[in-house]
């Protein structure tokens, strides 16, 4: 099968899917001629136009609160944040009103709308470019959370989020942009609240998301040399969450580790450990581990960066731990 | 200052005890004095007080009433009013202080990452954790964890400590068990216990025909009742088990004339005593005086020691509603036959009541066990350890004697067995054969210890 990158396989399920359906349009900073900055919509300007790639000025509030309006009249509007730390400039908007629309009219009025842009840390980006935001978005009623960690996840995951009917955050690790995987040319989506066994194993089971995926997956290969048989769970969406698959695995192997880049507390590490805890506590031989990113603002300096993300070390001693307890 | 309330150590053996009763309620105020609850334990009934006063406070998650419990495990404060007891406290208390330590940026090193910062708390009460997980499994398999050593983090019960305890109980059964594949399969889906198999047909291949067979009888005898031992059986069970792995016993029986004795019991009623001895009362008073005079009858074993008691406390085995109970006579040899008489009475009829403190069961130096009232000639009883033996008594049964073989004279005598079994760890055949003769000396003629 071909491989193509990540941010390629992306572009490929938005192209699709604008020559289906003319109502799509995208609308952001530098996305139009430009291509975006990290070329989620490059060569598109050229075959769909000022109308359908919309540049805007630096104020997100305005656009948000605009594409949801267009959202409402029957138009996928789909808002390219770049970073998406700017998200939290339009948060009334999408926590009081396009979270609220479809329920506030009784389903009369749809939301499609596709909020995406880049998250993590990574590449000394510094704090205001370093943020994942999604554990907020999982709180609130209303919307659907993708984390692709693969090309084929990011073209089957943008295809189910454009021809949905509510608001999708879409988000694609900055670390992620550039690595090729297999994407088959034929048509095909990803379902949303289905996660991938990203590898089967029976000793422990592991849940990472996004960037975290395929890092642990080098860990357990790397650990599977001395005889540790490790399953990985990349849930690929948190909104909906597949706590199936999760409890599932949790009842053949008796043992849990969530990690995830970003910050512990009331994160979806949190949010699993409950439900296992709920709904599966009975097949624990262990206590429910997580390792997260450290809670604080992330630093400019490449060196201290690397220290507040789980290392491939940490992730490795924290399977080790957890296989030992 | 809450004051921990524990469950108390009641006896130098106790490891566990029934929490029978709790007389204070959570919440209820107690004075120093005052009894708190109540423990089953060593079989008696046992009322703790508490040494200090204030509120009573039960922990939420303490072991329901009738359930066995560790000693040491921590049952209740009593707190002063106003105070909150430690495991409110920590709720209110501790949230806050965790929320500010253990999620800043002062964690020692990056390596810390992992989101455990705080200290992982150990289980509240002491004992042998397991994952849930381990118990599910446990239940599963029918194995009793709680007697299984953890190999998980700090001795934690894990799945495959369970699942090994499995294996090797099956493995036991396999050994003795030839099945046929398919047999085995119909018996493992009708939920067959293959050892129960192996007992039934020891000795040949199981068939399917043979597991149907098992099926049927089990269906047949399926009005089996199963109950969980009380405490007073296990630690019969646990004794009985220990004496038979531990003593030498031989039992030696003698044909007894006791028409004596059952004369001094008429002739006393007769009188009008207000206090009759009974024929074990006679048995134990002769018992206490002819120990005296053989004391390796009145030992016990300490390693490669030997203790010649110095009190001679004889323990009387009583039947009642709640199990086999053996309140002690202390110092019976001391005793007038009144003194042991009343002292007697009064045991039993605590041991009846179930009210029988934990040091009135202690210390015994000799058993005496009557089965007379049953129509027992003889029996060979199990020595409770440390004793060094144990007296059975027989029924009493008038019978034609020959009383003088030179002028061919018989009688009619009341006559019994008394059966005496001793550990021959401490005493030889021939010193436990003399005082068993010397019981009946004494036995045949009772002036013999009356003076003494």
């Amino acid at each position: 099968m071909r491989e193509i990158t990540y941010t390629e396989a992306a572009r490929e399920a938005l192209a699709e899917q604008m020559a289906i359906d003319p109502s799509i349009f995208v609308v952001g900073e530098g996305i139009g001629e430009r291509g975006g900055n990290f070329n989620t919509t490059l060569g598109l300007y050229e075959k769909y136009g000022p109308m359908r790639l919309r540049d805007t000025p630096i104020v997100e509030r305005g656009f948000v609160g605009m594409c949801a309006g267009a959202a409402m009249t029957g138009t996928r509007p789909v808002v390219d944040f770049m970073i998406v730390d700017f998200i939290l400039d339009s948060m009334g908007e999408l926590f009081n009103q396009i979270s609220k629309v479809q329920y506030m009219s009784s389903g009369r009025i749809k939301m499609p709308l596709v909020l995406r842009g880049c998250f993590g840390i990574g590449g000394a980006a510094a704090t205001h470019h370093s943020g994942s935001y999604y554990p907020l978005f999982v709180h609130i009623p209303g919307f659907r959370v993708a984390l692709p960690s693969t090309p084929y996840d990011a073209k089957g995951l943008l295809k189910t989020a454009l021809t949905g009917d509510d608001p999708v955050l879409f988000l694609e690790h900055k670390l992620l942009l550039n690595k090729r995987g297999p994407v088959p040319e034929e048509d095909y989506s990803v379902p949303f609240g289905q996660a991938a066994i990203a590898r089967a194993g029976s000793d422990a089971t592991v849940v990472a998301f996004a960037v975290m995926a395929p890092k642990v997956l080098n860990v357990c290969e790397a650990l599977a040399q001395d005889g540790l048989d490790i399953e990985l769970i990349d849930p690929r969406t948190v909104a909906p969450l597949d706590m199936d698959t999760i409890l599932e695995s949790v009842h053949k192997t008796g043992r849990l580790l969530i990690v995830d880049e970003t910050f512990g507390p009331c994160g979806i590490g949190a949010e699993i450990s409950a439900q296992v805890m709920e709904n599966g506590f009975d097949d624990l031989d262990a206590p429910i581990a997580r390792l997260n990113g450290l809670h604080t603002p992330t630093p400019y300096s490449p060196t201290l960066e690397n220290a507040v993300i789980p290392s491939q070390a940490a992730i490795a001693e924290a399977i080790r731990d957890l296989v030992a307890e | 200052m809450a004051i921990e309330i524990f469950m108390p150590k009641l006896g130098w053996t106790m490891e566990e005890g029934v929490l029978d009763e709790w007389i204070k309620q959570d919440g209820d105020e107690v004075r120093a004095g005052d009894v708190i609850f109540v423990v089953e334990s060593d079989k008696a009934l046992q009322e703790i007080e508490a040494f200090d006063s204030g509120i009573l406070r039960i922990l939420p998650d303490a072991p329901p009433v009738g359930s066995t419990v560790e000693i040491g495990r921590l049952l209740a404060y009593l707190v002063q009013p106003g105070e909150a007891p430690p495991f409110e406290r920590e709720a209110a208390d501790e949230a806050p202080a965790s929320a500010a330590s253990s999620w800043t940026s002062e964690r020692p090193a990056p390596e810390a990452q992992a989101a455990r910062a705080i200290e992982r708390r150990q289980p509240r009460n002491g004992g042998p954790a397991a994952s849930p997980r381990a118990k599910r499994i446990a239940a599963e398999l029918n194995i009793d964890w709680t007697i299984l050593t953890g190999s998980g983090s700090g001795g934690r019960i894990i799945e495959r400590d369970v699942r090994a305890a499995a294996a090797m109980a099956s493995a036991g059964s396999d050994r003795d068990l030839s099945i046929s594949p398919v047999a085995r399969r119909v018996a493992l889906d009708a939920g067959l216990d293959l050892d129960e198999l192996a007992e039934r047909f020891a000795g040949v291949r199981v068939t399917r025909a043979d597991v149907e067979k098992f099926a049927r009888e089990r269906e047949a005898a399926s009005d089996d009742k199963r109950t969980v031992m009380t405490g007073v059986r296990r630690v019969t069970r646990d004794r009985m088990v220990e004496s038979a792995r531990t003593a030498a016993p031989v039992t030696l029986t003698s044909e007894v004339d006791v028409t004596e004795l059952v004369q001094m019991r008429r002739k006393l009623k007769a009188d009008g005593a207000d206090m009759v001895p009974t024929y074990t009362d006679l048995q134990v008073t002769i018992v206490a005086r002819a120990l005296r005079e053989h004391p390796p009858l009145n030992a016990s074993i300490d390693g490669n020691e030997v203790i010649l008691r110095g009190a001679i406390n004889i323990a009387v085995a009583v039947d009642t509603e709640r199990g086999l109970f053996a309140p002690v006579i202390f110092n019976a040899d001391t005793l007038s036959l009144l003194e042991l008489t009343k002292a007697s009475a009064e045991l039993v009829a605590l041991a009846r009541q179930g009210k029988l403190k934990p040091e009135q069961l202690q210390d015994a130096t000799f058993t005496v066990s009557n089965l007379g009232m049953y129509d027992i000639d003889a029996f060979t009883p199990i020595i409770s350890l440390p004793q060094a033996a144990v007296l059975g008594i027989g029924r009493i049964v008038p019978r034609p004697v020959v009383i003088d073989v030179e002028a061919e004279r018989t009688a009619i005598r009341h006559m019994t067995t008394l059966s005496l079994t001793f550990d021959h760890r401490l005493a030889d055949g021939a010193p436990a054969a003399r005082f068993l003769q010397r019981i009946k000396q004494y036995v045949e003629t009772p002036y013999l210890w009356l003076v003494n």
